[in-house]
């Protein structure tokens, strides 16, 4: 396949968070919003005047110091991000909005406060915690509504003056719905046979739209979607299998990129930085608010395993066969990061009852921030292509 | 005659096997891994290819498969198979009655259970350190003063075993020499290294699965200490293989090299 356009620009973007959109942005004056979990709707940062970074750590060499204060028995995403805010590769946030989804992100967030991180150079930084409800009740998307009506829009309103106004989140939705729009067409081309995009250029093009200001990456998304419509893949399919690739927290490409490698498509991405929930556009129904549309969408997609009643539990794995159908694949990744308190659980259960109760081959996964033994994930990974592929066969076979 | 060979470059030790056209070992070696993968795996196999009258370069051979860490770099593998099909395989065609392996390799552990076909049913793997691989045994019997055939021999005359706390090879390693500067017995330590192990084995075995039939695979197969630690956590006798079993993973690629080469 000819190599796609924007491929090593978006790679570039993703080298640092303080990318080059990021500082178009900041030069023309906008406020930089950071947030690093899907329990913080991306659509609220994105109000006129701002931006949504979806916080990463690329490139992180060790987390030394965010250990020392963190323990050595949290995940490594969370120290990642509190080592990097100590080098100072987030001073260029107007303000954290967190979430206390899980307590070791809760933990890192604590200490940009505690350590007066940004605020040394910014004071009016401010790091808001939004307290996320376990329970999909009405009563709970009313809490959530009220957080984040507490917690994101009164702060933003009160610290930097930014319209929070039902008109203003009305157009903050327009936006975000056709970032939406654009790269659900673009994940809608890996359910073809033979599809003009790879798992990894996906992946690329999903967190660029994450993680860059949505004005200036959308041109940039809309182009690749045209050029995509129209590129013709390689006569046979490069891959030997196809893989949904579930599970917990993962921004980087080259995971993608290594699961490809061993020959297994990654044609879905459910889990966190992914599409699969996070690209569904958001509806405003009759006699809805704005916020109130917001919260209930973030709460009815939201396939975090924090949320333990029996109907999100069973819908978990039943979205996963579902993406599995959909976008015919032949087993499921589920990937964890160590010491997540949600994902490891949720892991295991997927190990459990994927393959009998619903029919789809599943490897787990439990990995780093920053993966260093690749050699031997690249062997799992390639042991379960082969796996798959015999039983590929013996399916033909009958 | 047509030959096909398999080539299994480990993180320590690189084996080639070559099968004639029935699925007979013709050659096999094991050697030192070299920092060189390609230069490993080249050693290996033209030390095998010379056994066999009438070779003279792996290129003579019909189909060769490579496998193990460094299956990627073996330059004249047609392709390359997970060193965990691979054992599968190759246990399976050396003993078809085996449903579940133990590998434990230089560098990981890893648990298999097979499928009377000789596929892999589910698998698991110790990833994250050394500790309880070739390379463990190796500082182990480095705190010795050791070989490891020594070390093995030594943790077999223990009448007890002295628990070992430590999982990482380094803590380990310097709780050995704690232990023996305390004047405690050599042999129940190095038995005690042993049970630490085979622990680590039950957990990988379990993991994936295994329940009976299980067989003991790589370098760490033939250390006897281990293999009676392991039959004590498991509660069952392992099987033995006729073959060496540090050879199955390069006779499983050869199986799969002459299964392929035929079909071709």
């Amino acid at each position: 396949m000819k190599d796609l356009k924007y491929r090593i620009f978006f790679e570039e973007l993703l080298t640092d968070v303080k990318n080059e959109l990021v500082d178009r942005a900041l030069d023309d004056g906008k406020l930089a919003l950071g947030y690093s979990c899907y329990y913080v709707p991306e659509v609220l940062l994105n109000l006129d005047g701002c931006f949504s970074v979806r916080m990463r750590a690329p490139g992180i060499a060790d987390t030394a110091i965010a250990t020392y204060y963190m323990s050595e028995k949290t995940c490594t995403y969370s120290r990642s991000l509190l080592e990097r805010a100590i080098e100072g590769g987030f001073n260029f946030l107007s303000a954290l909005i967190s979430t206390e989804t899980c307590g070791m992100m809760h933990r890192s967030h604590e200490h940009f406060e505690m350590l007066h991180l940004v605020s040394d150079v910014n004071d009016r930084f401010f790091v808001s915690h939004i307290d996320s409800p376990f329970v999909t009740k009405d009563y709970a998307v009313k809490h959530y509504e009220r957080q984040l009506q507490k917690h994101v829009l009164d702060k933003l309103s009160d610290v930097y003056g930014v319209d929070t106004s039902e008109e203003k989140l009305l157009r903050a939705i327009e936006k975000h719905n056709e970032v939406c729009r654009v790269v659900t067409a673009i994940g809608d081309l890996r359910k073809q046979e033979n599809p003009p995009i790879t798992g990894y250029e996906f992946h690329l093009i999903e967190l660029v739209s994450e993680c860059c200001p949505q004005d200036l990456i959308l041109p940039y998304l809309k182009e690749t979607l045209e050029e995509l419509q129209t590129r013709q893949p390689d006569e046979t399919p490069w891959y030997r299998v196809r893989v949904v690739l579930g599970g917990g927290e993962n921004d980087d490409p080259a995971f993608t990129k290594m699961i490809e490698d061993a020959g297994a498509f990654v044609v879905a991405d459910r889990y966190c930085f992914g599409s699969l929930p996070g690209r569904e556009e958001i509806t405003v129904r009759e006699g809805e608010t704005a916020l109130g549309a917001i919260a209930r969408h973030y709460i009815d997609t939201n396939q975090c395993p924090r949320f333990m009643n029996p109907e999100k539990v069973q819908g978990r794995k039943q979205y996963l066969k579902q993406l599995a159908d959909d976008y015919h694949a032949d087993g499921l990744i589920v990937q964890q990061m160590k010491f997540c308190e949600y994902w490891e659980y949720e892991r295991m259960y997927c190990q459990q009852v994927m393959e009998p109760d619903y029919g789809l081959p599943c490897m787990g996964i439990e990995k780093e921030y920053v993966n260093v033994s690749t050699g031997q994930l690249r062997t799992r990974f390639q042991a379960f292509v082969e796996a798959l592929e015999i039983k590929k066969l013996q399916k033909k076979e009958g | 005659m047509k030959y096909y060979g398999g080539c299994d470059v480990g993180s320590t030790y690189t084996k080639a096997v070559i099968l004639d056209e029935t699925g007979k070992i013709a050659a096999s070696t094991i050697q030192r891994s070299k920092i060189n993968a390609a230069q490993s795996s080249r050693l290996a196999m033209d030390a095998c290819v010379s056994q066999v009258p009438g070779l003279t370069s792996p290129e003579d051979l019909s189909y060769i498969v490579g496998t193990g860490y460094g299956r990627n770099r073996v330059p004249f593998a047609a392709e390359n198979v997970s060193e965990i099909s691979c054992h599968a395989m190759g246990v399976h065609v050396t003993d078809p009655t085996v449903q579940a392996i133990i590998d434990i390799g230089g560098q990981d552990v890893k648990g298999i259970a097979v499928a009377p076909d000789g596929t892999v049913k589910n698998f698991a793997m110790n990833d994250k350190c050394a500790a309880g691989t070739g390379r463990f045994y190796e500082a182990m019997a480095r705190s010795f003063e050791m070989t490891l055939e020594e070390f093995s021999t030594l943790s077999l005359k223990a009448k007890s075993a002295i628990p070992i706390t430590a999982q990482c090879t380094v803590f380990a390693e310097s709780e050995v020499i704690t232990l023996v500067g305390e004047g405690k017995a050599p042999e129940e330590i190095a038995a005690g290294i042993q049970m630490a192990v085979a622990k680590r084995c039950f957990v990988m075995a379990k993991k994936a699965g295994a329940v009976n039939h299980i067989t003991l695979t790589g370098g760490c197969a033939k250390n006897a200490g281990l293999k009676k630690a392991i039959e004590k956590v498991l509660k069952i006798k392992v099987v033995e293989l006729s073959t060496d079993p540090q050879l199955m993973g390069a006779l499983g690629a050869a199986e799969f090299a002459r299964r392929k080469g035929a079909a071709k």
